[in-house]
C-alpha cells in the first residue's frame, strides 16, 4: 500500500510555531493557571457562476487565541497582531486581566484545576490509525507533531478561471439535461453554481504538546430555480477535488425535484410512517440527542439529557444508537474525510468516535475543556469555535444514527404505505424540553412501496416540519438501512455517509457539521 | 510574521497606477470585542468565560477591465498589512481577470460636506468598552440575584464597537462606527404537569440592540423567568386553522424576507419580483401595508450615511397602502437595468396599525398568541414559512381563560395568511446582527400583528 499524501504544514508558520511555547510562561504566571495557545488560518475562496455572471471571493482569516484557565474561569485574548511583540503583550494583558478578575471575585466558587496531558497519556488504545500514524515514535511536549488530511486530487493548482469553467460546464449541462427532466430551458429561470476551497491551518500549544494541522475542506453546491421553486445539491468533504465530484446522474436528479415541486400538492397535518433519507437522519440525530448531548449546554442546567443518563432513563428503542465522531475520515463508500472531521479541537483534544446513545440508552455528553471539568466526565474533542474571534462552547462534528441491515428497498417494502424524505430544510433543538424541529423541503409518496411519483409541500406549499417529543419519536424507529444501503452483501465501510452541513448553536455561533447517516423509517410522525 | 510592511495610502496609490484596474472599493473595519458567559454554579453566579477580541479586516472589492466589451472582471478579497502587498495585488488581479460580470461603475462621489452625520454608535460604548461590560455585568448580577421561582441557568453577554472606513476609487473617503451588543438569558423550572407527572422546562431569551438605551437587562430576565414558569403546565395544540397573534420578531423575519422581492436584483436574476404597481399582499382586505427603508433611525440596526457604492442614504418608502411604490435599486443593478438608483439601506419600518394588544388577542373565539418560534425560517422565494412552537398563549375568549401550549407546527404564507392582517398600534425596535457580516438588519414597526387561517398541527 503506498503512502498517502497528506495536506502539509505550511512552511511560513513554522517560526510561530517554534516561538509561541516561548509564551507560555506568561500565561502561566500563576502555579494554579493553565495556559495554551491557538492559532488558526483559513483561506477560503468561493468561486460562484450563475446564468449572467461568474464570481471569486477570497476570504481569509488568521489570529491567535490565548487563554489562561484559573479553576474557575476560562480568559481569552484573541487577537490578529502576531508578531511576537504584540503578542507578549496580549498574554501580559490577558494575564492581568486574569489576576483582577480572580482578585475580585467570590472565594467560594468551586475551583477545578486542570492538568494537561502527555503523549503517552494521549495515545490510549481507541485512536483511529490516521491519528496514531502521524504522530511520531516517544513524542515530547517539544515535538511539534503535524496532522496532514489524505487526500488524491490536490485541490491547490488549478487556476480561477479553470476552476469557473468547470462551473459554467455544471451550468450549461444543467440546461442541457433539462428536457430529460420534462423541464425547457427557460422553465430554469435561475442556476447557480458554486464551489468553495478552504485550506484550514491550525497550531495548539500547552506545556505537554505542540501541534498543527492542515485540513482541505472543499464543497461544491448547484441550485436551480425554476419561479419560486427551488432544488439544492450539496457535496463535500475534506480531501483533494475527488470530494466534489458532480455527475450527470447529479444533475438530472437536481432537475427531476425541481420538476416535482413545480406540481407539488399541499399536505394535509397529521401523523404518517415516514422514510427519512441520510440527510435528514443526520439532522434528526443531530437535533435529538446531539445538542442536548453538549456538555457545556448541560452544564448551564439547560439539558434534560444529563438527569436522563445520571437516572439511566430509556429515551429510544433498540434502533436508536447515535454516534459524534470527529475521526471520520472516511465518509460512507467514499476514501475521503467527512465534513465535520479534524484531527484534533480547537482546545488541542485528539478526535476520537464517541456514542452518546446507545440502543435507547445515553452516555456521557460531548464536552469541551470546561464543561469536562464543571460535570467531572471525560473530554472529547468538541471544543469548537466559529473563528479564532468567537468564543469556545461545546459542539457536534458528524453526527449520525448507527446502520442497520436492511437495503433502501427492504425498507421501502417495510414501510408500505407512507413518505419517502430526502431533502432537508434546517432544525433546531430544545435540550430541555426534549421537543424538536426537522424541516424537510418536500416529500415523495410512497404507495405499497413505491414511489407514485406524487410530490407533497406543506399546508401551504412550503417546508415541512417534523415535530414531537424526542424520546416519542426515537420509540417510533421501525428499521434502519446498511450505510451502503442499495449493496445485498454487509457493509465495508466504516461509517455512515455524512452531508456538507452547519450548525448555528442557538442561532448564533455557526461552524460546519457532517450531517448523514444510514435510511431511517420512523413510524407514525407528526408532519406539518 | 512581521509588522506592517504598508498602509491604506500606500494600496491606494498601487491601484490607482495599474491601469488593468477600473475601480475599487476598501473598507477597513477595526473591531473590538468583550464577552461574558454566565452560569449558575452551586446557585452561585460564576463566569465560565470571559474574552476579549481585537481584529482588524481590510477588504478590497476590485473591477478590472476585461477585453469583451460590456463586461468587467471582479473580486473580493482580504488583504493583510503583514504581507507585502504587490503579490496580493497580483493575485486579485489574475483571479479578477477569470470572472466576467456586466459592466458597471462607481457614482459621481458625494462631497464631504454633503455626507450626513448618522447616529449609530452609542458614545458611551465607543468611549470606553469595558465600563460598559462592567455596567452590564453588574445589571446581569442583580437581575439573576433577585429572587424568582425559576431557578437561574446561564447568560451571555457580548459588546462591541466596529469603525469602519470606505475609501473609493472615485476619490470618496467616509469613516463610521457602529456599537453592537448581544445579551441572552436561559431559566428553567419544574413542576408538575396536567395530569400530575413531575416536568421540567427552560426558556431562553435573546436580545439585540446598537445603543444601551434599547437593552432592558432587568426586563429580559423578567420576561425569561415569566416564560419559564409557564412552560411547565402546557399542552399541545388541537390540529386546525386559528387567528394567531405574532410578535416583533417574528415581524421583522418575515418581512425582512419579503422585502428581497421588491430589490432590482432579483429582477435581474430572474428570481421572484414584485413590479412597482403590484400588490404586496394580493386582495389584501386587512391593515393594508406601508413599509419603507430608513437608514437614518438613531441607533438603529442598519443606519448609514453611504451604501459601499457611496450612494447617500435616505428614507425610501417601498410599499405604500399594500400597493408597491418602486424597488430598492443600488448602484450596480440601477445600470445593468438602465433605472435610477436607489437607497438600499436602512431599517426596515412598517406603519402600526389601529388595534391595541387587547383588541387583537379578543378578535376571535380562540387566538394563539405565539411568545417564541422554535426556528422560524421564513422561504423569500415563496414566502411560506413555517415552525414548531416553543412556546405560545392560548387565548380562549368564549371561556374566557388563557392556557399555555407547546410544541406542534405552524405554517403558512405572507400572501395568504397577511390578507386581513391587523396590526398593533405600538410600534417597536428590533435589531440583529448576523456573524461575520458587516451590515446589520433593523426593524420599527407594530409590536404585535393577528394572522387568520393559519395551519397548526399538534394533536
Amino acid at each position: 500500500m503506498s503512502t498517502p499524501v497528506r495536506a502539509p504544514f505550511s512552511e511560513d508558520l513554522i517560526s510561530l510555531r517554534d516561538q509561541l511555547p516561548e509564551l507560555l510562561p506568561l500565561l502561566e504566571a500563576k502555579s494554579h493557571w493553565y495556559g495554551s495557545i491557538y492559532f488558526e488560518r483559513k483561506s477560503t475562496q468561493i468561486f460562484s457562476a450563475n446564468l449572467k455572471q461568474t464570481s471569486v471571493s477570497d476570504q481569509k482569516s488568521r489570529g491567535a487565541v490565548l487563554r489562561i484557565y484559573d479553576g474557575v474561569t476560562l480568559f481569552e485574548q484573541a487577537t490578529d497582531e502576531l508578531d511576537f511583540d504584540d503578542l507578549k503583550t496580549a498574554c501580559k494583558k490577558l494575564a492581568d486581566r486574569a489576576a483582577r478578575a480572580e482578585h475580585s471575585r467570590s472565594a467560594s466558587l468551586l475551583r477545578r484545576p486542570y492538568t494537561p496531558p502527555t503523549w503517552k497519556e494521549r495515545l490510549a488504545p481507541g485512536l483511529d490509525p490516521e491519528i496514531v500514524s502521524q504522530i511520531p515514535a516517544a513524542a515530547t511536549a517539544q515535538t511539534p507533531v503535524h496532522f496532514g488530511i489524505r487526500y488524491e486530487v490536490d485541490p491547490r493548482p488549478l487556476t480561477s478561471a479553470q476552476r469557473l469553467e468547470r462551473l459554467r460546464q455544471i451550468i450549461s449541462r444543467c440546461q442541457e439535461l433539462a428536457p430529460q427532466a420534462s423541464l425547457t430551458r427557460e422553465d430554469l429561470s435561475f442556476i447557480t453554481a458554486r464551489q468553495s476551497i478552504a485550506v484550514e491551518e491550525s497550531l495548539f500549544v500547552d506545556r505537554e504538546s505542540c501541534m498543527s494541522q492542515t485540513l482541505f475542506r472543499l464543497g461544491l453546491t448547484v441550485i436551480a430555480m425554476s419561479g419560486a421553486e427551488r432544488s439544492v445539491t450539496r457535496v463535500g468533504g475534506l480531501g483533494g477535488l475527488e470530494t466534489t465530484d458532480f455527475t450527470d446522474k447529479d444533475a438530472l436528479e437536481l432537475l427531476q425535484e425541481l420538476r416535482a415541486m413545480k406540481n407539488a400538492e399541499a399536505l394535509t397535518p397529521g401523523k404518517y410512517r415516514v422514510l427519512f433519507g441520510p440527510w435528514l437522519t443526520g439532522i434528526l440525530a443531530h437535533e435529538a440527542f446531539g445538542h442536548s448531548q453538549e456538555a457545556d449546554t448541560c452544564a448551564r442546567g439547560r439539558s434534560k439529557a444529563w438527569d436522563l443518563h445520571k437516572n439511566s432513563a430509556r429515551v429510544g428503542n433498540e434502533h436508536a444508537t447515535i454516534i459524534n465522531n470527529p475521526a471520520a475520515f472516511t465518509n460512507g463508500t467514499s476514501g475521503h474525510g467527512a465534513w465535520g472531521s479534524y484531527f484534533f479541537d480547537e482546545e488541542g483534544w485528539l478526535s476520537q468516535e464517541q456514542v452518546l446513545l446507545e440502543r435507547g440508552y445515553l452516555h456521557a455528553p460531548m464536552t469541551n475543556l470546561t464543561s469536562a471539568l464543571r460535570l467531572g466526565i471525560p473530554r472529547s474533542a468538541n471544543g469548537k469555535r466559529e473563528s479564532w474571534a468567537n468564543g469556545v462552547y461545546t459542539r457536534q462534528t458528524n453526527t449520525y444514527f448507527s446502520a442497520g441491515k436492511s437495503t433502501l428497498n427492504e425498507l421501502m417494502e417495510e414501510m408500505g404505505d407512507g413518505f419517502l424524505a430526502t431533502s432537508p430544510a434546517g432544525g433546531m433543538e430544545d435540550p430541555k424540553g426534549m421537543g424538536i424541529q426537522v424541516g424537510i423541503h418536500f416529500l415523495q409518496e410512497v404507495k405499497n412501496g413505491k414511489l407514485t411519483g406524487r410530490v407533497f409541500k406543506g399546508p401551504s406549499k412550503g417546508d415541512i416540519q417534523l415535530t414531537g417529543y424526542v424520546p416519542d419519536i426515537l420509540e417510533k424507529i421501525m428499521d434502519k438501512s446498511k450505510i451502503d444501503f442499495d449493496a445485498p452483501e454487509a457493509d465495508h465501510a466504516q461509517h455512515p455517509f455524512n452531508a456538507a452541513g452547519g450548525c448555528a448553536k442557538y442561532h448564533k455561533e455557526f461552524v460546519h457539521a457532517g450531517c448523514g447517516g444510514p435510511y431511517v423509517l420512523l413510524d407514525q410522525v407528526t408532519l406539518g | 510574521m512581521s509588522s506592517k510592511k504598508w498602509n491604506l495610502e500606500a494600496l491606494k496609490s498601487a491601484l490607482r497606477s495599474d491601469s488593468r484596474i477600473k475601480g475599487w472599493i476598501v473598507t477597513e473595519e477595526n473591531t473590538a470585542r468583550r464577552e461574558r458567559y454566565f452560569l449558575s454554579d452551586s446557585a452561585e453566579l460564576s463566569i465560565d468565560q470571559d474574552r476579549e477580541t481585537r481584529s482588524q479586516a481590510i477588504t478590497l472589492q476590485l473591477m478590472v477591465k476585461l477585453e469583451k466589451a460590456g463586461k468587467q472582471g471582479e473580486i473580493t478579497q482580504r488583504l493583510f498589512t503583514d504581507q507585502t502587498l504587490e503579490p496580493q495585488l497580483a493575485v486579485a488581479l489574475e483571479a479578477a481577470s477569470g470572472t466576467e460580470h456586466q459592466e458597471w461603475s462607481l457614482p459621481a462621489p458625494l462631497p464631504q460636506n454633503e455626507i450626513p452625520l448618522r447616529v449609530s454608535c452609542d458614545p458611551a460604548i465607543a468611549e470606553d468598552l469595558e465600563s460598559s461590560m462592567d455596567q452590564l455585568t453588574s445589571k446581569i448580577s442583580a437581575a439573576v440575584a433577585t429572587r424568582r421561582p425559576t431557578p437561574f441557568n446561564s447568560a451571555e453577554l457580548f459588546v462591541s464597537v466596529h469603525d469602519r472606513a470606505l475609501h473609493l476609487s472615485n476619490g470618496l473617503t467616509h469613516r463610521s462606527s457602529q456599537s453592537r451588543i448581544y445579551a441572552e438569558a436561559a431559566y428553567s423550572m419544574a413542576g408538575k404537569d396536567s395530569t400530575g407527572a413531575q416536568v421540567s422546562d427552560e426558556f431562553l431569551e435573546t436580545t439585540w440592540a446598537v445603543g444601551l438605551r434599547d437593552l432592558d437587562i432587568e426586563k429580559l430576565f423578567d420576561d425569561c423567568s415569566q416564560c419559564a414558569e409557564n412552560s411547565v403546565q402546557v399542552s399541545l395544540p388541537d390540529t386546525g386553522k386559528y387567528a394567531v397573534v405574532i410578535d416583533a420578531s417574528s415581524l421583522a423575519a418575515l418581512f425582512g424576507s419579503a422585502v428581497s422581492q421588491l430589490s432590482s436584483s432579483q429582477k435581474y436574476n430572474r428570481l421572484p419580483f414584485l413590479e412597482p404597481g403590484s400588490e404586496l399582499i394580493p386582495a389584501a382586505t386587512g391593515d393594508l401595508i406601508t413599509l419603507s427603508l430608513d437608514p437614518t433611525l438613531e441607533l438603529g440596526g442598519d443606519t448609514t450615511a453611504l451604501s459601499d457604492s457611496g450612494l447617500l442614504q435616505t428614507p425610501l418608502e417601498l410599499v405604500k397602502d399594500n400597493r408597491v411604490l418602486t424597488s430598492c435599486t443600488d448602484q450596480r443593478y440601477a445600470q445593468y437595468l438602465g433605472c435610477v438608483a436607489t437607497p438600499s439601506r436602512g431599517s426596515l419600518v412598517i406603519k402600526a396599525g389601529t388595534a391595541g394588544y387587547d383588541e387583537l388577542t379578543k378578535s376571535a373565539p380562540v387566538v394563539i398568541e405565539v411568545l417564541q418560534f422554535s426556528s422560524l425560517l421564513p422561504d423569500p422565494n415563496s414566502g411560506t414559512f413555517s415552525s414548531e412552537i416553543r412556546l405560545a398563549k392560548l387565548h380562549d375568549n368564549v371561556r374566557g381563560e388563557v392556557r399555555y401550549i407547546k410544541g406542534g407546527c405552524l405554517s403558512g404564507s405572507i400572501r395568504e395568511n397577511f390578507k386581513s392582517a391587523q396590526f398593533s398600534n405600538t410600534q417597536v425596535r428590533r435589531a440583529h446582527f448576523s456573524s461575520g457580516q458587516s451590515q446589520g438588519f433593523g426593524y420599527f414597526g407594530p409590536s404585535h400583528a393577528l394572522i387568520r387561517d393559519v395551519s397548526i398541527v399538534g394533536v
